[in-house]
């Protein structure tokens, strides 16, 4: 039976909502079929999100799915059933998790899986693949949870964006990857027209993304409240709060949660609101998924009066006008440009810091803007296109920028076995030393 | 009047108790183990009697080691990192990364002016830590303290493939049965854990002096191997074992002299020299 987690406290009433919004995605996927909508399994920042809001398409998105059985402590029996079939436990385990539940719904032949967390996912009527370059798996994740749902088709897009090279200009390279980008999502198009039976409607889909584009700016806005000192949110918070951004983009509930948000942070920096009291140490969750079953540490960091006002994780958009995005009438391309902008923006800054890096500057920035005295990363294993590059980041960073303390945690975002909290405990322990030492160094 | 600090180390396998003044006037190393684990107070005594002062005569505590919460006596607890960067500084100050290979785990720690600067740690695998020694000396029926001499008298390291601790057990035994000599599987035992700590530690930039504690440290065999691993000499200090109760009692001082230079007096616990409770 599966090990129920005790509740975790969060900072703003905001968060707190974001159960219902999870539970209600994951019945939409259930509830779809008596609506007469089709089902996509979906996987995040795959660029698709507004082409399947514009169709009624609803997506069920894997990610989310095994973080909810992580966070439940409910994704072993997944696993197992995954590593049944030979898919090692090494593999993304938000992949394994998701396929070992499809394997379990292949078996019994039914389309609700029982006992699964919070009512599981309902089954596809097709498969949105996106193999960009965020991370490695999505190439096969797609194809292998096929071979469990052998009438569902499939669609693998790729949105890539151009490589960081000190030395090339990637300014020249953007269009051509933009205009690679604007056909992969022009076939996804084709592909979802096929399969529901419905046209495209363009005049939606461009209001769509403009409420997109909204709702990127709102929520830096938002999140921007968190510089003030105290932080009146830590990242605690928001690997919940991200849930709309990242699951509900292009709907107005996404648009309207972070308004309240907003407006629920004003009150708290107006009121001197902060996370802990007193506020003695601000740290940056500088990159790495987290381990969804253990959220709960970042409460062991406030104990220790540790806040997170800024994390990269989960921060998936800019400011659409630092992007200086080119203008253009269709929909697809802006999606395009926004995406490979999300990246490249960073390009230039990183150029004139010799030896930096992207995501090395972006870390940087954040440290000076929200006024950072260390930085935590989380290597999760399975997770390996992002945890492969922790270690480089770090070193690069103490390079490039200066010696600030650094804590590397290890564990993994849904496999509970690579997670001992008392060793857990104890390195956070000897990482806010470092950082106390490291404050009363730099007066 | 005289003032005295203790600090108390309780790892995972040894338990140890320095008593500072402005220098250390005792230093006591006993077994940790299931029992002993709520003795610190025991081990407490000892160091007292050799110091021959009475407990109510310390100053300031402070306990470190995975086990410091189970020191009911101790006015603070303070992260072994923290604690060894400290007391190895005290010893040695030009030394900058410090490698410390315990029973259960190891770390590599970087150091400025006694300050800990970064660190990394494997709390996840027994291979490269001392447990993976002695699970090996027991297979192949050599004294643990023995393992570093007799592998500087191999002629060529026998390679451990295995990482899993259990089936480098399994691969030993095999070894030993098919003709390798003891001295070469010692060495290859060594070479396997250098190999692991040494990579971990990489991912510090490795900055010189380097010096090893820990029961690793007094490990002649493993010493040499991680010197080769590391690519630099290492050094260890005249008893690697009490660096992070050290540590611990140089920190007792300098707390307890903060809060006097402020004109204050640190909290301090409100219990006596008794044992932990919480194993009861």
């Amino acid at each position: 039976m599966a090990e129920e987690k005790k509740g975790r406290a969060l900072a703003t009433k905001a968060a707190a909502s974001i159960p219902k919004f999870v539970r209600g995605n994951l019945a939409a996927t259930i509830k779809a079929k008596e609506e007469g909508k089709k089902v996509a399994y979906a996987y995040i920042a795959d660029g698709q999100d507004e082409i399947m809001r514009a169709m009624d398409i609803v997506p069920a998105w894997g990610e989310s799915f095994a973080g909810v059985c992580a966070a439940k402590r409910d994704a072993e029996k997944y696993l197992q059933k995954a590593e049944s079939d030979n898919f090692s436990r090494s593999l993304c385990t938000y992949a394994t998790c998701t396929i070992g539940f499809d394997m379990i719904r292949s078996e019994l032949g039914v389309d609700i899986v029982p006992d699964a967390p919070w009512g599981g996912m309902g089954r596809p009527d097709m498969i949105l693949g996106s193999a960009q370059l965020l991370c490695d798996p999505r190439f096969k994740w797609p194809q292998a949870t096929q071979h469990y749902l052998r009438d569902v088709p499939i669609f693998v897009g790729a949105m890539y964006y151009p490589p960081f090279d000190p030395k090339l200009n990637h300014h020249e390279q953007e269009k051509f990857y933009v205009k690679y980008c604007t056909e992969e999502l022009r076939e996804c198009v084709k592909f979802c027209e096929k399969h529901t039976g419905k046209k495209m409607d363009w005049d939606r889909l461009a209001e769509i993304v403009e409420l997109s584009d909204k709702t990127w700016d709102l929520f830096i806005d938002t999140y921007e409240l968190r510089k003030a000192i105290p932080t009146p949110m830590d990242t605690g918070d928001a690997m919940n709060t991200m849930v709309p951004l990242t699951f509900n983009l292009g709907t107005q509930e996404a648009y309207d949660f972070y308004k309240q948000l907003y407006d629920e942070l004003q009150e708290k920096v107006k009121n001197k609101e902060g996370v802990v009291e007193p506020e003695k140490y601000r740290l940056i969750w500088a990159a790495g998924l987290p381990s969804w079953f253990a959220l709960g540490d970042f409460q062991y960091f406030n104990s220790k009066g540790a806040t997170f006002p800024v994390e990269v994780t989960y921060r998936g958009c800019e400011k659409i006008e630092r992007l200086e995005l080119p203008k253009t009438s269709d929909p697809l391309e802006h999606i395009a440009w926004r995406w490979v902008r999300y990246w490249t923006h960073w390009y230039d800054k990183a150029r004139k810091r010799p030896g930096s890096l992207p995501k090395v500057e972006r870390i940087i920035e954040y440290i000076e803007e929200y006024k950072c005295d260390g930085v935590v990363f989380h290597s999760a294993f399975s997770c390996r296109s992002w945890h492969a590059g922790i270690i480089h980041q770090a070193e690069t960073l103490k390079k490039v920028y200066k010696e600030i303390p650094i804590l590397i945690l290890e564990g993994d975002i849904v496999d509970i076995s690579s997670y001992n909290e008392a060793d857990t405990h104890n390195r956070i322990d000897a990482f806010i030393e470092a950082v106390d030492a490291y404050k009363s160094r730099m007066g | 009047m005289k003032r005295y600090f203790a600090g108390v180390d309780i790892g995972s396998t040894m338990t140890k108790v320095v008593i500072f003044s402005d220098r250390i006037e005792a230093t006591i190393i006993g077994p940790t183990g299931p029992e002993h684990r709520k003795l610190a107070n025991k081990v407490m005594e000892e160091a007292l009697n050799l110091a021959q002062i009475r407990f109510e005569n310390l100053s300031y505590i402070i306990a470190t080691g995975y086990g410091r919460i189970n020191v009911p006596f101790a006015d603070r607890q303070i992260t072994e990192i923290t604690c060894h960067a400290k007391g190895l500084h005290s010893l040695l100050p030009t030394v900058k990364t410090i490698v410390d290979i315990g029973g259960q785990d190891s770390k590599g720690i970087k150091i400025k002016d006694g300050k800990v600067v970064s660190f990394v740690m494997n709390d996840k695998c027994a291979a490269g830590t001392g447990r993976f020694i002695e699970i090996m000396a027991d297979s192949i029926g050599v004294p643990l303290e023995d393992m570093g001499i007799i592998s500087l008298t191999a002629e060529k390291a026998a390679p451990i493939s295995s990482t899993c601790t259990v089936f480098a057990e399994h691969e030993i035994i095999n070894k030993l049965a098919s003709g390798e000599t003891i001295p070469n599987l010692i060495a290859g035992i060594h070479e396997s854990v250098a190999t692991r700590v040494s990579a971990m530690v990489k991912k510090l930039t490795i900055e010189q002096d380097v010096a090893v504690t820990g029961g690793g440290a007094k490990n002649i065999g493993l010493v040499k191997a991680l010197e080769k691993k590391l690519g630099c000499s290492i050094i260890v200090p005249p008893e690697p074992l009490i660096t992070g109760a050290l540590g611990a009692s140089v920190l007792a001082k300098e707390i307890f002299e903060k809060y006097e230079r402020e004109g204050q007096m640190p909290v301090r616990s409100s219990c006596g020299l008794q044992e932990a409770k919480i194993f009861s």
